[in-house]
């Protein structure tokens, strides 16, 4: 290092950082203001869309871009389930949500009870040519809450029964005309998949077992049955035991006594797994409809009538306006013409596998001429959310105990009586919680 | 002036401040305003979003504190640390962070030291490729790293079960098989930060003089004698100083767990800073959070308070 | 201290003719392979990162899985920074760790330069107060620190970034140490002369401390670029997020597109790894500085 004299570095020094500092100080002055909400008719648009869905959503956006080239925009995807909701809390909580949100009516109770939904303004949201009549009774009581509506909804998607044309003609599962013959029961059904297997080689039936298909196919099930898992507001566990073990029984069967299906398989794996034709029938939810199509020859029904009844289980996507999200006029109507505009192009929305919410569409030619999405369409009407808690909902916590206590059934590391034991406790210890919300969900 | 030299003068000068050179009969205020005003800076900044949130969080952790919402501030006493307490989840957590500190540490201590022998055994021209090749992972983010490795550990396409499949070998589910998550995170985290220990160690290698070790040779220790009886001891400052950090380092594992397996699978590798996360931020529940928060960090503090006694007395009977 | 003395003279000799003993033991040409191959390893994770960033996206999935493409590509870049906000959360990191770093030099200076040269009242307990401060982990307050900005109404925003980092206890430890070893001759001359603590403190003891400047700064500058849990709480909107925490909370378009990832991540972690090829001496004291003290 060389010398220089002391002095004329120190001024150059404090020269430099004095101007660093300044540079840095006005820099961030001017910046810090960048944090607040959206100015304006600039909005944001947040949702939990990935794979196809996130591909579709995508060119909902851009048409509705086309449509109003002013509309200034910016729509960002985040990871599905807790890392969204989290975040989504955390944006309204903290002063800067997005404008507008998706979010699943399993989820909207527990949001609007904290406080952090804007309601819906039905008279502005007329000026768009919204109302209460463009959507389904069903699932426009589902977006209420305390007798106001706090989102609009985009779909229901429930849970469904995917075959495999070829290989269930092969097991003589198909009437004259290629459709699936009617399969009622627990007997039939596994009596089906028993052939299918045959056919398959591999399994009857494809069914993830390592997450939350576990719960969705119980729910329809025990529904069916007849019953409540949790009271209406969230605070007591109440599930009919003899009904959960049928279900249960029901369930295990499959992969322990039967072995139709594979007792440890992922997500993935079971949707691979009916893609490469190595299964007969495939109990999901319906959005993997675009990964089948051109692949395979599949068709598509509503859950069958297990134990007397058409339940399946099922959650909707709708849109939310997170409180504080529309500070002024423009703000708002830029967003309200954003979310009326994407309803608008629900058709695309609903190529994806999902049951349009707007009639407009649902009761078209269009949408009804859609195959095999319009299949199922009846199950908008016969969806069983998940129960009403705080602590409920799509990824929720809930959801996870569910999982965890049932996969053991399944695998056959439990006993039934023992899974009911441990989703009997682990939900228990849930509702022993102090609740961390201001008013009760079921409000 | 170089380096070395000013520490030479470390070294040889007082270190303690002289007061020759202030005016006798100053009154002690002004020396009081002087220093006060160089600490007050940061004594503010360390007060609002330190001190203050050590004590909020103290007080939030007595309430029903909610994430959401104003009114939800019933009083629970020491309800929260009783939940906590009795909450298999935040024990199982507790498991996990203790599981991937006992795992991690002693691979990151003994791999860092060995490979800084053999670092340190070569040519010193050549020694900054490998300095290079085990320092640059952690110059990298948590996110950086955690993308690179999950592409490495896809169960499809990745790097590695491809890898095992040329050998003939079954693919491995790296993040969703229970048991084997956290050997990945072991494993992730040992690539990523055993740099820091071994330059560490490297660096007070090369401050140990030859002679030692050409004197005991004289004497006819071996390779082996050599390094228990002169290169460790010698490097007891090291060995404490990357014992304690890393230590408390795995215990606040968050970032690799979060981004790799969040938590999964069923929670198996969900260290105890994410269980707080998900019972504040996810779950709404702060104040029972705030709870966990401290009894996690009395654990910490004994801990390292008990690291430092042990270790020392090592040290000083060595 | 003598043997102190000597040790730093020694050493010297010791990093030009190093302990030869595990060469001689196995053979200098076992370490070399060993070491060559360890550290291939290590690096293996980086170099398919680089090279999976650069091929066609529809040949990153290809089984088996090789090293070389058809021929290689930037359209996973080019895509990674159309899409998102890349560019966006490079400017939030300089901008934050380049003000956190300066903010975090300075009052750590300062207030070891009172601790270390100005005697005044209180010093003592206004010292092990701020040491006390290492012992509390910094994600143990995530919690309550979330309250405390929000009730600044400061989250989402830069200085509710940056406030929260900028004390740091450890910096004032090692400028103390530093400035205890400087002599204190130099400023008694200054201070006979009349000058005030604070030019004693900019004009003599700052220029002075380098080393621990360049130390102080480079791992403030490194820890808050890379720092993941307070900025991925701190901040809610995707504008403000910084590098770290927008790979990895924002999804986009990338979906499945492997190279598109591995381009947001060579992205990610080149200026890092750029600052330490440059600034390795100094790290590298910064390392063998703590060797040293006493």
């Amino acid at each position: 290092m060389h010398q220089q004299p002391e002095n004329v570095f120190g001024r150059r020094r404090f020269l430099q950082g004095a101007a660093m500092l300044g540079l840095a100080g006005l820099a961030g002055g001017t910046l810090a203001s960048c944090g607040s909400p959206s100015s304006s008719s600039s909005i944001t648009f947040w949702n939990l869309f990935g794979g196809g869905d996130g591909a579709r959503m995508i060119e909902m956006e851009q048409a509705f871009q086309q449509q109003n080239p002013a509309s200034n925009f910016k729509a960002v995807t985040l990871a599905w389930g807790a890392p969204y909701y989290t975040k989504l809390a955390m944006s309204a909580v903290g002063g800067s949500p997005p404008n507008a949100a998706i979010t699943h009516l399993s989820r909207l109770r527990t949001y609007a009870a904290a406080d952090i939904l804007e309601p819906i303004d039905l008279p502005f949201l007329a000026q768009y040519g919204v109302t209460e009549n463009d959507f389904l009774p069903a699932v426009w009581q589902r977006a209420q809450f305390n007798g106001k509506l706090h989102s609009i909804p985009l779909d229901t998607h429930p849970f469904v029964m995917y075959y495999n044309v070829d290989v269930c003609r092969k097991a003589g599962l198909l009437d004259s005309d290629n459709n699936l013959k009617p399969l009622q029961g627990p007997e039939a059904l596994t009596d089906a998949f028993l052939r299918a297997q045959k056919v398959t080689g591999d399994v009857g039936l494809s069914l993830e077992v390592q997450g939350t298909t576990v719960w969705r196919l119980f729910n329809g099930l025990y529904k069916q049955l007849g019953g409540d898992v949790l009271s209406p507001d969230g605070t007591q566990f109440v599930l009919n035991e003899a009904h959960a073990e049928q279900a249960l029984n029901f369930m295990s069967n499959l992969t322990l006594k039967s072995k139709v299906a594979n007792p440890n398989i992922d997500y993935g794996g079971s949707v691979a797994l009916f893609g490469s034709g190595k299964a007969g029938f495939h109990w999901n939810g319906e959005w993997e409809v675009t990964t089948f199509e051109g692949t395979m020859n599949f068709n598509m029904v509503p859950f069958p009538n297990v134990f007397g009844g058409s339940q399946t289980w099922a959650d909707s996507h709708a849109f939310i306006i997170p409180r504080g999200a529309t500070p002024d006029q423009q703000t708002k109507a830029a967003t309200y013409q954003f979310i009326t505009g994407l309803l608008k192009q629900s058709f695309t929305w609903a190529k994806g596998g999902h049951i349009p919410a707007y009639l407009p569409v649902a009761e078209s030619a269009q949408y009804k001429a859609l195959k095999p999405q319009s299949n199922y369409a009846s199950d908008a009407g016969v969806a069983v959310l998940d129960p009403a808690a705080w602590f409920s909902g799509a990824g929720s916590q809930f959801e996870t105990a569910a999982q965890n206590s049932f996969e053991g059934a399944l695998t056959g590391q439990m006993s039934v009586p023992q899974s009911l034991q441990l989703f009997h406790s682990s939900v228990q210890r849930l509702i022993d919680q102090p609740v961390p919300l201001p008013q009760s969900v079921s409000g | 002036m170089s380096d070395t030299s000013i520490q030479q003068q470390v070294i040889q000068h007082d270190v303690s401040p002289s007061l020759k050179a202030y005016p006798k009969r100053a009154s002690r205020w002004r020396f009081d305003l002087v220093g006060w005003g160089f600490i007050l800076p940061l004594l503010i900044a360390y007060a609002i979003f330190l001190l203050w949130p050590i004590l909020l969080g103290l007080r939030m952790s007595f309430f029903n504190w909610s994430l959401v919402g104003s009114g939800t501030n019933d009083f629970l006493g020491f309800g929260n640390y009783a939940e906590a307490l009795s909450d298999p989840d935040f024990w199982s957590s507790l498991w996990n962070t203790i599981v991937f500190t006992v795992i991690s540490t002693p691979i990151l201590v003994v791999l860092s030291l060995a490979l800084a022998l053999m670092v340190n055994g070569i040519s010193r021209r050549v020694q900054w490729i490998y300095r290079l090749a085990f320092f640059a992972p952690y110059t990298l983010s948590v996110t950086v790293m955690t993308l690179i490795w999950s592409w490495m550990f896809e169960p499809g396409f990745g790097l590695l079960n491809s890898v095992l499949n040329s050998l003939g070998l079954p693919s491995v589910n790296w993040l969703t098989q229970p048991g084997v998550a956290m050997l990945s995170i072991v494993l992730v985290t040992v690539w990523w930060t055993l740099g820091f220990n071994f330059l560490l160690y490297l660096a007070g290698l090369q401050q140990i003089s030859k002679d030692m070790y050409e004197a005991s040779a004289l004497d006819g220790a071996g390779w082996w004698t050599q390094v228990r009886h002169i290169t460790v001891p010698l490097l007891n400052r090291q060995t404490l100083l990357i014992l304690v950090l890393q230590v408390i380092a795995s215990l606040q594992l968050f970032g690799q767990t979060y981004l790799l397996t969040s938590g999964g699978p069923a929670f198996s590798t969900r260290p105890v800073i994410e269980f707080i996360y998900d019972s504040g931020f996810t779950n709404f529940r702060v104040g029972f959070a705030a709870a966990t928060s401290y009894l996690f960090f009395i654990l910490i503090l004994l801990i390292s308070l008990g690291q430092f006694w042990f270790l020392s007395r090592q040290g000083r009977n060595s | 201290m003598a043997i102190q003395s000597a040790t730093i003279a020694r050493s010297h000799k010791a990093t030009h003719a190093n302990n030869a003993y595990l060469g001689h033991r196995f053979g200098k040409g076992t370490v070399y392979v060993i070491l060559t191959v360890v550290a291939i390893f290590w690096i293996i994770p980086m170099l398919w990162a680089v090279d999976t960033a650069f091929k066609p996206e529809t040949e990153t999935t290809t089984i088996p899985v090789s090293w070389f493409p058809t021929h290689f590509t930037l359209q996973a870049f080019q895509e990674v920074l159309q899409a998102g906000d890349l560019p966006r959360w490079y400017l939030n990191s300089i901008l934050t760790s380049v003000i956190i770093t300066v903010l975090t030099v300075l009052l750590s200076s300062m207030a070891a330069f009172a601790f270390s040269r100005i005697p005044f009242r209180g010093r003592n307990a206004a010292f092990w107060l701020i040491l006390a401060g290492i012992m509390v982990p910094a994600p143990i307050l995530i919690i309550p620190l979330f309250t405390v900005i929000q009730s600044f109404g400061m989250v989402n925003s830069y200085w509710g970034l940056i406030l929260p980092q900028i004390a740091v206890p450890v910096a004032v430890f090692i400028f103390k140490q530093f400035f205890d070893g400087l002599p204190h001759e130099l400023e008694d001359a200054a201070i006979m002369d009349g000058a005030s603590r604070w030019r004693v403190y900019w004009q003599i003891w700052m220029p002075l401390s380098q080393p621990a400047i360049a130390a102080v700064a480079i791992f403030a500058f490194v820890a808050s670029w890379n720092n993941f849990v307070w900025p991925f709480i701190a901040v809610t909107s995707t504008e403000m997020m910084t590098l770290p925490v927008g790979l990895a909370t924002v999804q986009t378009s990338y979906g499945i597109h492997y190279a598109q990832i591995m381009a947001t991540a060579v992205l990610g972690g080149l200026p890092t790894l750029i600052a330490f090829l440059f600034f390795q001496r100094q790290i590298i004291q910064g390392f063998a500085g703590t060797g040293l003290k006493e």
